[in-house]
């Protein structure tokens, strides 16, 4: 039960989060895809960043255990990928 | 103070300011629940639960009731509080567009490109986040979930979904908008 309720908040921020950057708009998404708009990737990286070097550094202090981590099946992953790229550029999500 | 509240009020942050508050957002995560962020998800699960009560025998299969078991997850919960989350974020900056005029197509980009008509936004939208669903049940996550969750655990899979993303992103763009690129 706390476990959803963490799972509530957690999702609002991340909704939150999407929404200042821009993600939540059409434009935003596809522009990046036409380099006109890098806002997609400057987000993306900056939040990739900041949790790796807060995971690593806190795992590394032995506070925290990783999740399993996601499978890695190459084809799958590019194949899932290719096909996502396609959904992404037409609905703007 | 006052500093943060205008700034909360901003209809777009710096994509860093925001990449940083997701940051911290996905470390607490895996610290309080030791689990991911992840949104596409949530909805096999509903589709699961949904399929199982409508055609049982169908949904009766090895991904319904091993990879993603059907049923209110902790994907479902986070799921909906990002939907609340996207609308407190419109309604702090005051550009929520709930009941209203326009709300159904109002973005002026899409409307150059193709038209003002609402049903061809909606068909489009439709088609595209069946193509969406699909393919992060191929991948094994979406944009959230595998590309930002997973890259940060450092997982070869994310960056190999983020290659094959952009490279057909680019491709597309390109096919839909033509000699606007």
């Amino acid at each position: 039960m706390t476990n959803f309720v963490v799972a509530l908040f957690v999702g609002v921020f991340f909704g939150f989060s999407l929404n200042k950057a821009g993600l939540t708009k059409y434009n935003k998404i596809v522009n990046v895809f036409r380099f006109t708009d890098m806002a997609v990737l400057q987000f993306m990286m900056t939040a990739l960043v900041v949790a790796m070097s807060g995971l690593y550094a806190l795992r590394g202090l032995g506070l925290i255990e990783f999740p399993a981590i996601p499978a890695t099946y190459i084809v799958g992953n590019i194949v899932g990928g290719l096909i996502f790229g396609v959904g992404m550029a037409l609905t703007g999500y | 103070m006052k500093f943060i509240l205008n700034y909360i009020r901003k209809e777009t942050w710096s994509p860093y300011v925001a990449g940083v508050l997701l940051g911290l957002v996905g470390i607490a995560t895996v610290w309080i629940s030791d689990s991911l962020l992840g949104a596409s998800g949530a909805f096999e699960n509903l589709a699961g639960l949904l399929g199982k009560a409508v055609a049982p025998k169908l949904f009766d299969n090895m991904y319904f009731n091993f990879i993603m078991p059907p049923g209110i997850t902790y994907g479902v919960m986070m799921f909906v509080g990002t939907f609340f989350g996207g609308m407190i974020g419109a309604l702090t900056s005051g550009t929520l567009m709930w009941g209203k005029k326009g709300a159904a197509n109002s973005d002026a980009q899409w409307k150059r490109i193709f038209g003002p008509q609402v049903w061809k936004r909606w068909a489009l939208a439709f088609i595209g986040a069946i193509i969406l669903e699909y393919a992060a049940g191929i991948a094994g996550g979406c944009t959230s979930g595998l590309a930002i969750s997973g890259g940060m655990l450092l997982a070869p899979a994310a960056f190999l979904f983020i290659m094959g993303m952009f490279a057909s992103g680019i491709i597309t763009a390109l096919v839909i908008y033509r000699k606007n690129y």
